[in-house]
């Protein structure tokens, strides 16, 4: 990460380390490692949808893609008898190959109107997979998805463990947020912020705006199959119902309440909001109202989300001890 | 042959509803470029007013109506100049987050306060008609007939009082508008509160025919949205013809092969209109 200054560096690292040893400090609390194992979940969604952001569109069929990547990756075990090390990357293909087919149609919609395709999107792939019951398993969904194993010959690590599977799925979130962050800082990065901003100037400067549209949906589809599958072999059960437009949208709200310019936004977003989420569970109704107004008072009070708070702290302290 | 006939006739008048609700959404789009995903929560709501109104305290049914109209519209109104305002030619994306949090609010606190257990609202006429062998309820009769009063009403009010032109002038370009003297800001609360009390309305009339629950407000964004990507953002005629193409897939396509299959069916036809028309059928090239 050479292109980020220290401060910045200094705090992924210091970010990565925490939930390195964070299994330690709980204990090895089954229920707190499992919210880790969310929250990555969560991370690695927001962040992939936020390399879609940078093209200056958001996609509401992202939780569809996820859904893809691990009904592809559920089926290859119950059907083929495969094991999550094929299902993963046999998931991440179909989820890409079949972002790739979309987004050539799809990307000729522009604006608001993205938006509402997408959603339309999203919305046919859920309902695929209720339909088609014998393949897919219709509203029931898929059962006994069995986490893998590995089998390093010295060594079996059985991934049913939860304290395993976290560090598989921190292995998963880093190696994405990591990606993401090197498509982003590089000249491919620039080309989608450049499109992000003018996409009109950006066509006339020579840039291929049609065909770097496609790769980034495909990059950031193929990224969300993945978790998709490490999903589906960590919950072991899987139904449409869990990769409807509400997954979408509240990895849309993590990307708001985090901030929207930097990855660390999406980060920032999912860690903090999956923390609140789980905060509030005992509280039912009160969760989703809880959630409705810390959404609505984070974009009028705090424009620019979590990620500006280091900033407007630094202001804060720099005007006081100017005084 | 009656088979047809039933299918178009119930194609038509629930056409008429899901336009209702649309017109609503593409006026608050056309006027504020801000896209209302709370609009169905409005639409809940209005058939709750009247619900407390009609049946619970038992008083007229279309005095109801009018109550409920005016009360969403007071709400949209207030939801506008509170939470829309600040938000005011930002991205697209701030407007859309904030509608969501509403979502979450108004379909949570309805679950809270009105209870989860379905209700409904006691028609106000009864009966029906045979028509060529296809039978026709006054309900349905009246609701179309409500439906396309409202619609000629709306289209009148934007086309003859002053104050349609205005939201019309700030539709087209809002600078230009503020320069002819048009107070933008009213033109705005306005226009979401009358985006909102026709959606109140549509839920009044849906609300005899369906039962009502608070969670009912998310269908008819669904529906809702569907319309207005088809006909296109900020268009009536788009919204009318959006809300008769998906009358009629829903109620033919349901009747012959299954409901699924009908919803399946409609995301189809908008994913292939916006392809063919990026912008829907008469919308114009946002950006």
């Amino acid at each position: 990460m050479e292109d980020l200054d220290r401060p910045h560096r200094i705090a992924w690292l210091a970010l990565l380390a925490v939930a390195l040893v964070v299994p330690f400090l709980v204990n090895f609390d089954l229920y707190l490692i499992h919210v880790g194992i969310i929250i990555t979940f969560n991370v690695s969604l927001a962040a992939s949808l936020w390399l879609i952001w940078t093209l200056g569109v958001i996609s509401f069929a992202h939780a569809g893609f996820m859904g893809i990547g691990a009904y592809a990756s559920a089926l290859v075990l119950t059907k083929l008898g495969l094991s999550m090390w094929y299902g993963l990357w046999i998931g991440a293909f179909i989820s890409g190959a079949i972002a790739l087919a979309i987004s050539i149609p799809l990307m000729r919609t522009r604006a608001v109107y993205f938006f509402m395709a997408s959603w339309a999107v999203g919305e046919v792939i859920k309902r695929n997979f209720a339909y088609f019951k014998d393949f897919f398993g219709g509203w029931d969904g898929v059962f006994d998805i069995k986490p893998p194993v590995l089998d390093l010959g010295f060594l079996q690590i059985d991934f049913a463990n939860r304290v395993a599977y976290y560090y598989l799925a921190l292995f998963a979130v880093t190696a994405t947020v990591w990606v993401i962050h090197r498509v982003n800082s590089s000249r491919t990065g620039m080309i989608y912020w450049s499109i992000h901003e003018n996409e009109l100037l950006a066509q006339h400067t020579g840039i291929n705006v049609f065909r770097h549209k496609v790769i980034c949906f495909t990059i950031a589809c193929t990224l969300v199959g993945i978790t998709g599958a490490l999903y589906a072999h960590y919950q072991t059960y899987i139904s449409p119902k869990t990769f409807d437009i509400w997954k979408s949208e509240f990895a849309l709200v993590h990307l708001i309440v985090g901030g929207l310019t930097t990855v660390g936004g999406p980060v920032a977003g999912a860690i903090s909001l999956t923390i609140v989420d789980e905060l509030l569970r005992a509280t039912g109704y009160f969760r989703t109202i809880f959630f409705g107004v810390v959404l609505i008072a984070s974009v009028l009070l705090l424009p620019g989300g979590l990620e500006t708070v280091p900033g407007r702290l630094r202001k804060l302290f720099q005007r006081t001890s100017g005084r | 042959m009656s088979d047809f006939l039933q299918m178009g006739l119930t194609g038509v008048s629930l056409g008429l509803m899901y336009a209702l609700i649309a017109i609503g959404l593409t006026l608050i789009f056309g006027v504020m470029r801000i896209i209302q995903y709370a609009h169905g929560e409005m639409f809940m709501l209005g058939a709750f007013v009247l619900y407390y109104w009609h049946a619970e305290m038992g008083l007229p049914y279309w005095a109801g109506v009018a109550v409920s109209a005016v009360v969403i519209f007071g709400l949209g109104a207030v939801l506008q100049m509170v939470l829309f305002k600040p938000l005011h030619g930002k991205n697209i994306l701030y407007s859309l987050a904030v509608s969501l949090g509403l979502v979450l609010i108004i379909s949570g606190s309805g679950q809270l306060i009105f209870g989860t257990t379905t209700k409904g609202i006691p028609s106000a006429v009864s009966g029906g008609v045979l028509l060529g062998g296809a039978y026709l309820s006054y309900e349905r009769m009246v609701i179309s007939a409500v439906s396309i009063a409202l619609i000629v009403a709306l289209w009148l009010f934007l086309r003859r009082s002053v104050t349609g032109l205005a939201i019309r002038a700030v539709a087209e370009d809002p600078d230009t508008a503020a320069l002819q003297g048009i107070r933008t800001g009213r033109i705005h609360w306005i226009a979401f509160g009358l985006g909102s009390a026709m959606a109140a309305i549509a839920g009044c009339m849906m609300g005899t025919l369906l039962s009502i629950v608070p969670t009912m407000g998310f269908l008819a964004t669904i529906k809702a949205f569907m319309i207005v990507i088809m006909g296109g953002l900020g268009s009536v005629v788009g919204a009318l013809v959006g809300g008769m193409i998906l009358g009629m897939i829903d109620s033919v396509v349901t009747t012959t092969i299954s409901g699924d299959i009908a919803l399946i069916l409609s995301f189809v036809v908008i994913f292939l209109i916006l392809v063919f028309r990026p912008s829907g059928l008469f919308g114009q090239n946002w950006d």
